[in-house]
This record gives structure tokens, sequence and C-alpha cells, in this order.
């Protein structure tokens, strides 16, 4: 019962996405903001979300160990689940966790090779085989160009679908597209960019390509105090 | 004995096992001039380190009991508690910890902050023991401490800042630069006894001067002085740094990390001096008892020697001398023919001998004042227990103690043996309260209970040294438990009329799962109107709390129930306490029958380091093991497999894990959880305890 309020919950629900995946398989999806806005927050919902319908994440991180990363889904489903009673939750986080497999790199040594021999690592032996990966902390430019097609590639060969995290600068205009110059030579390789904007009290989920069938009625917020998706009104 | 309680310092070593802590104490005993011979841990002279001091800690290089000792430097008193670095024995670190002021962190230059620096980092964190670190082995090949200092940050949280720069590394590893007195020291003479300052070699000049800058900035964020100083641009004194640096030491917000090489004789001193300087005496840190007269209402203690005495007992040894025990004074003076009480048993004694330990040598002394870490002889207590002066009925704060994961039956071989291993487990238990031991009423074996493989074949590896019994140990088991899953009501009478007077007795009510907090059993009488007398209702709770310790299901312990009793019947002459346990054991099972029991087993949180080649294999053992895989991190050259494994599966590991790897992967475990069995494992369980009766019977 808890599960399937939970997955109701779907964050990305209201912008009109059909599927409940919204990145088909083979598709990669960025998400975009300035440090410390809540990219993070928002793909470990999305993953959160994968996990409660049996999907199998893998959340790559570059910047944070183990712990951390953990402690952003631990802390996130508390708070998601937080007005249910607690065994149950506790049941419940206890279930979805296999479900999810955190692997962290060095940003140095980072290459798509590597990640596809942990991957293989991972599938041949029947440890895990994903659905869904979160690659945070990926620095994007021109030079990050066949990195991105190699991962592409990779996401297409495992059907799987990839989201990132994109770290944007202040100093750094945007172009015509709305998109950080650095980021626009690349962003044609995504499929679904959305942008998160700090206006007020508030995080808006903004759409900068790709999207849903159906328009947004109103604006996807993120809370900053819990970091969750607020509720529709 | 120093007067001033400002000049006391009592501190701990502690790291992961391995990073050379046994070797660094016994440099600063040398230094100190407590000994004046250097023997190496894993000794080729035969002797082992000084701070060793049990026979089988020598034999396997590692550190088990943490023996307490003192050493003076620069006018300062300093009580070193060395400190085991494996984590089965973490109650010993979490003992020690609990009475000292501060703590040495040390790190391997090359290993970096690993598992096992993390829990007991977790384990300062939870005592506040405010720290320094000391970035051990830096001529070591892959010596790396900028590296060491990195992860300080981003592994543990610390505010690392570096007092100290390298001359040279790894092989070149020559001296270090001070960043306070910016001067070079060189250690030499035979046992690098002799530092020699210099002038900073040229081309490390304006590296170190960057490096004293970035440390300034740090430390001005405590001192308000410190920070107009620097605005002043005139010349900063070395008095206002050393405040700023105690004073965000104090805070845990501020860990000065020093650097050296114990094996090699070098920058053990100066991290003596920054022991003096930085950490705290015992007037700086606050300790409070619990007052047991007041609902154990915290009572903050002062470290005034004139007020009435509070001490804890920490660790009793038995050694050639006889019982020893280690205390700790909070508060008072423990002098010789002091009279004390123990809180717990409210026994008077009065003290016969005080002593100074120095490893395994002593020195009576007459009284060991507030502050002061003194052991005592011939006084009959365990550890943990708090002594007072007669009138004050306080008790320290009681530890935690974690339940026991695993057991292991033992047989002595001889009559000889018995005795001597009732003995031996009767020392056992009362030194460490993670071990346990009781007799199987069934099967009539001895089974010892405790953290961990390593933590059992240890006290039985005593049992035959120290006591010389010879004992035969079982297969290890883990401690499964029962617990209820759904709510399932009772409703049971208990009636017998074959001659003589009757037995009757009837009770109904519910039981289900508890929900919120820790507790294993709640008992909640709801019966109105007295259908149960209220005479029998302490009989009923009785009867149900007999059946926890043996579930119906497959006798493992019962938790997590909740009983509620609601309704019953009674009769004029035939009910009894008797009548009623038994209607309340017949009740239980009837409940239970219907609460859907599941079997729950504890799950390890295991660590693997290994080199990153091995990684795919070392996630397949995991895995093959029912291991949940929480995550791999990359750390250069090594990767850190993080994994949740029940304890059943983990027998053996070691032995496997060095065979997949060549012997290059290392693993800790500790307990995290109970987790309920998968269905075709219960069943499993089941044969083999059908299996273990049978052969019982």
């Amino acid at each position: 019962m808890l599960k399937k309020e939970l997955i109701l919950r779907n964050p990305l629900r209201q912008l009109g996405f059909e599927t409940e995946d919204i990145l088909p398989a083979g598709a990669i999806g960025a998400v975009l903001s300035h440090a410390g806005v809540g990219k993070t927050a928002l793909l470990v919902q999305l993953a959160l979300n994968g996990m409660l319908r049996s999907q199998n994440v893998l959340h790559i991180s570059l910047n944070d160990p183990v712990n951390k990363v953990n402690l952003w889904y631990n802390e996130l489903f508390h708070h998601l689940a937080g007005r249910y009673e607690r065994a149950q939750i506790n049941g419940l986080w206890e279930s979805v966790l296999p479900h999810r497999f955190i692997m962290t790199f060095r940003v140095e040594s980072f290459t798509v090779p590597k990640l596809e021999e942990r991957l293989s690592d991972l599938t041949e032996q029947g440890i895990f085989s994903p659905t869904m990966m979160i690659i945070d902390g990926l620095h994007f430019d021109e030079s990050r160009r066949s990195d991105l097609n190699a991962l592409k590639a990779l996401a297409v060969k495992n059907s799987i679908h990839i989201w990132f995290t994109v770290h944007t600068h202040r100093h750094e205009s945007s172009g015509l597209d709305g998109l950080p110059v650095s980021f626009s030579a690349v962003a044609v390789l995504f499929d679904l960019v959305l942008e998160l904007q700090p206006e007020h009290a508030d995080v808006h989920i903004k759409l900068l390509r790709g999207g849903g069938s159906t328009q947004v009625g109103s604006p996807l917020l993120l809370d900053p105090s819990t970091m969750l998706i607020k509720d529709p009104m | 004995m120093s007067s001033t309680v400002e000049k006391v310092r009592n501190i701990g070593i502690s790291a992961h096992i391995d990073s050379g802590k046994t070797t660094l104490t016994e440099r600063i005993l040398f230094y100190t001039k407590r000994i004046h011979a250097i023997h190496d841990v894993k000794g080729k002279d035969g002797v082992g380190a000084t701070m060793d001091s049990m026979e089988l800690e020598k034999e396997r290089g590692i550190t088990i009991a943490s023996a307490a000792t003192f050493c003076e430097w620069q006018d300062h008193e300093i009580n070193i508690i060395d400190t085991p670095g494996h984590v089965d024995f973490t109650i010993e670190v979490e003992r020690s910890l609990r009475v000292l002021d501060g703590a040495v962190l040390v790190l391997c230059s090359v290993g970096g902050v690993q598992s096992q620096s993390i829990t007991v980092d977790m384990q300062m964190k939870r005592y506040k023991v405010p720290c320094i670190a000391f970035i051990n082995k830096c001529d070591r090949s892959g010596a790396d401490p900028s590296r060491v200092i990195a992860q300080l940050h981003s592994k543990l949280g610390h505010n690392a800042v570096a007092m100290q720069m390298p001359i040279g590394l790894e092989m070149d590893f020559r001296g270090v630069i001070d960043l306070l007195s910016m001067k070079a020291f060189y250690f030499e003479g035979e046992n690098g006894e002799q530092v020699r300052s210099d002038e900073i070699p040229a081309e490390l000049v304006a590296a170190a001067r960057s490096k004293r800058e970035e440390m300034i900035d740090a430390a001005s964020l405590f001192s308000d002085e410190l920070t107009e100083a620097i605005l002043e641009e005139g010349s900063i004194s070395d008095a206002l740094i050393i405040d700023a640096v105690r004073k965000g030491t104090l805070l845990r917000k501020f860990t000065p990390v020093f650097l050296g090489s114990a094996y090699k004789n070098k920058g053990v001193q100066p991290l003596l001096d920054a022991v003096n300087r930085y950490l705290p005496c015992p007037a700086d840190v606050e300790n409070t008892a619990l007052d047991l007269d007041h609902e154990e209402t915290p009572v903050v203690l002062s470290s005034d020697s004139s007020l009435p005495i509070v001490a804890l007992a920490f660790k009793l040894e038995d050694g050639t001398y006889g019982q020893l025990t280690y205390v700790r004074v909070y508060q008072g003076t423990l002098a010789k023919g002091a009279v004390i009480v123990n809180t717990r048993t409210g026994k008077k004694t009065k003290v016969g001998r005080v002593v100074r330990m120095h490893a395994d040598q002593m020195e009576d002394i007459e009284a060991a004042n507030a502050g002061y870490i003194g052991a005592l002889f011939g006084i009959e207590c365990a550890s943990g227990d708090t002594f007072v002066s007669p009138g004050l009925n306080l008790t320290m704060t009681s530890m935690y103690v974690p339940k026991p994961v695993i057991s292991l039956a033992i047989f002595p071989k001889d009559n000889k043996s018995q005795i001597n291993m009732s003995k031996a487990l009767n020392r056992f238990t009362k030194e460490d309260p993670t071990f346990r031991t009781h007799v199987d009423d069934e099967t009539n074996e001895t089974i010892i209970e405790g953290m961990g493989e390593l933590h059992l074949e240890i006290y039985v590896e005593r049992m035959k040294r120290e006591y010389a019994t010879d004992v035969e140990t079982g297969k290890p088991r883990v401690a499964y438990r029962e617990t209820i899953t759904q709510r399932a009501e009772f409703n049971y009478t208990h009636k017998k009329q074959t001659g003589g007077s009757g037995q009757y007795g009837r009770v109904a009510g519910y039981m289900e799962p508890i929900t919120e907090g820790e507790e294993d059993f709640v008992f909640d009488n709801q019966v109105r109107g007295g259908s149960i007398p209220t005479q029998y209702i302490a009989a009923c709770e009785k009867g149900f709390h007999q059946c926890l310790a043996k579930g119906p299901k497959m006798e493992f312990p019962v938790t997590g129930v909740k009983i509620v009793i609601n309704d019953g019947a009674s009769h004029a002459v035939d009910s009894s306490d008797m009548a009623f346990q038994a209607a309340a054991r017949g009740a239980f099972r009837e409940g239970y029958a219907k609460a859907k029991a599941v079997i729950h087993e504890p799950i390890m949180k295991v660590v693997v380091e290994t080199p990153t080649e091995f990684q795919g294999a070392v996630m397949g053992l995991l895995n093959q093991r029912r291991g949940m895989i929480v995550g791999a991190q990359d750390e250069g050259v090594m990767t850190v497999v993080e994994a949740q494994v029940p304890l059943a599966e983990m027998f053996g590991f070691s032995t496997v894990l060095r065979s997949s790897t060549q012997g290059k992967a290392q693993f800790t475990m500790e307990f995290a959880l109970y987790r309920q069995v998968p269905q075709s494992i219960a069943e499993k369980i089941a044969e083999e305890v059908a299996l273990r009766k049978k052969s019982a019977a």
C-alpha cells in the first residue's frame, strides 16, 4: 500500500510524461544547475521512484564517497515516507535497497572503458543489472563529446537510460537556446534537459529540451528545506 | 606526581590495525625515558613491544587489551591508553575512549583513512574526544601525506590542517618542517633521540610559507586576537597561534596534523609537544555522572581533588600481581586507606595499594588525584563499575554494550581443564562485557558468546595459554532470533483435575509485533473487572516471559513481541500462580502459531579493501554469500567494497578472500542489524536445528 502511494508521487509526473521512466531505454538526460541547488537530490528522487518500481539503479558518483551518497537516499526516502508508520517504512526501505548499487570513481580516473569493465563485472556474475544509471559529477565541455557518445552507446547496448548532473557556473552566459555556452556544444546528444533555477524561496524545475506530450500546468518546484519536489497545490 | 591538573594529559592512540600505533607508543615511552631499549612489534629479538604485554598479542602482532601506561614529557604527565585496532575488540576501544580526554589518531601515509579509522573516528565523535592526527610511515614507498589530509576532510569530515611539512618523502624522508616556529627538525643519534633544529632548506621555504599562512588562516577562526594580529600585518606570536589551534581542537573543529615515521624514529618528539600544547587536560573536559537518588539526573563532576571521590573502573587485568583494576578518577582523591563504595553492589572497600602502570611493570603511588588514571589491587568489581565516597550514589553513564552475535560450544578435555576453564570464563566475562557465557540446559554444553569469530578465537587461545586449559570447540553458531509479523488472538484455558487440588486458569488477549522502540518484550495488562484476579497478573507475565528464551518455532530467543491480556477466568479453589503461568505459556503458544513467526539473522557490515584488479572477484565472493553490495568506491590503486552480509555466511571468509586476491585484500566486519531470513535458508536452519536436537537427545 505504502509502496503504491509513494510510486504515485513520481516527482516528474507533472512535467507531463506518459511513461513512468520519463527517459526511454537507451536515452540520456541531464539536470543542470549551479552548485548546491539540488541536482543530486532530484536525481536521487527519480532513482528512489525507480527502485520502488523494482528497477535497478546504478548510482555513479565522481565527487562523494559511498557513505555520503547512501545518506542522500536515506534522508530523501525517510522524508518522502515520513508520514507513514516507522516499522512499515523500515521494512520497505530494506526491500528497495537491493535495487541500488553505488559506485564511486575519482573524477580524474573516470573513463568510459573503466565503467564498462566494472559494469560487466556486475552483470556477468549476475550481481546487478541496472535499468537506470545516474552519473553525478562529470565535467562537461567539448572534450567530453567522445565520452558522451560512448556512454550513449553503452546506454543503447545495455538498454538502460542514463541521467547526468551538469554543474553550471554563475559567470557563464546562456546561449540562444537558454543553455550555458559550454554545454550547448554537447546538448544535442541529450534527449532531455532540465534546469533547476532558484527563484525567491523556491527552486523551479524547468524543461529546456525534450519533454512530454502534454504541457505543464503549474510550475514544478523543489522545496529547498527538504530538497523534495513539492506536492502540487 | 605533578600537582596541577593542567599538566595532565589522558590520551589514547587509536588507529587502523597495522598503522603502527604500538610502535609509536613504544617510541614515546623510549623518548620519555620510561623504557631504555626499543623492541619491535613483530620483534626479531623475541621481546615484542612493551605495550603488547599479553603473550598472544606479541605473537600475532596486534594489541588486544588496552594497557594503560604513563610517562612524563616537558613537565607534563601523560597517561597513554593503547587501544586495540581490530574491530572485534571495539568494546575495548569504546571503554578506553570513555576515560580519555584526547586522542592521537594515527594514520598510515600510504593506506590513509581506512575503514577501521572510520569506525574509530565515529566512536571518538560519540564520546566527543578531541584529537590530533599523526601521519605515520612517511618513509614508506607510496607515502603521500597530503592525500591523507584530503581524506581526513572528505571521509571523516575533519577540518584537518597540516602543522608540519615533510622534508623529502619515502626513501628520502629526512625530517619535518615545523610551520609554527618555521624551523626544520632532524632526528639524530642512534635512536633519533637528538632533535636538531635548523634553517628550512632553501627549496622548501616558499612552500612552507604558504602552508603556514593556510594554517594561520584556519586557526584564526577560533581567535579574535589572532585575526586582529593578521589584519595588523605585524608579527604573529607563537603563543597566539597555539592558543587558537588549541581552542579549535578542543571544540573538535580543528584537527592539527603532524608527520613522521615512528619506526624510523622521526617526528615523535614534536608530536609529544603537540599533545601537551593542543590536547585537553582533565579540567577542560566536562564529565557527568548519573544521580541514582534522583532518577538518574546528570550531575556535572568537577576535577577538584578535595571533593568526594567518583571513579570509574574501566579495565580489569589478571596478571602476575593478582587482580588489577584500572580506574580513572573523575573527582576527589583516591588515596591509600580511603573508603570507597561500589555503586552497583553497594559494597564498601578500603583502598589498599594504589599503583601507576607502565604496561606490565608498576610503581606504587600514594594517591590518584582527580583527572588521573591509576590502578588498584584486590578490589572485587566488574569493568564499568563506579566507585564513590560513602554517602554519594552516583554512577558514570552506562556504556553502550552491543549484544553478542555469535556463539560457540566449548568442551574441556579433562577435569583439571574444567576447573581452569570456569576460572578463565569468570575472569573474561568480568573484563569484557561483550563476552558472555552460559550453560545450555538441554545439551549441558558450555556456550561462549561474542562479537565475531576472531573475538571468540582469541579468548579460547587465552584460555589455553594463560589458564593451561585444554578445550575443544564446536562449530560457531549464529545468534538467530524469532519474531512475529502479525497480530494474533489467544484464549487459552489451562485445566487439570488429576487427583489432589486441581489447576485452573484462563488467559485471553492478543500478541502483536512491537513497531516502535527497541524493546524486546512488552506486557500490557488490560484486564478489567477482575476476570483475572490482580494477584495472578504477575504470574501471567512470568508465564509469557518464560516462553521468550526459546521460541516455539525453532527455539531461538523471541524478540519484539507485545502481549496484551484483556480477559480470563479463575476458580476460587483451583487457581494458583502455577496454573496461570501454565495458562500463559499455553496462550503464548496458541497465539504464536497464528502470528506468522519468522527467523531473523544478524547482518554484518563488511568492508573489503582490495586492489582494483580484484574488485570484480571480491564482489562475486560477497554476492555468493548472500551479500547485498552497497557500493564500490574507487581509491586510486585500491577499491573499497562495502556490503551487508549475513554473519552465517562469513565463516572462513578471510581464507577465501586471501586466496582469491593473492593476499592483497583485507576486510573488517561489524554487526549492522537483524534482518529476516529468506524462506529457503529458514528451511535449512530448521533442518540443522532438528539434527542438533536429535544428536543431543
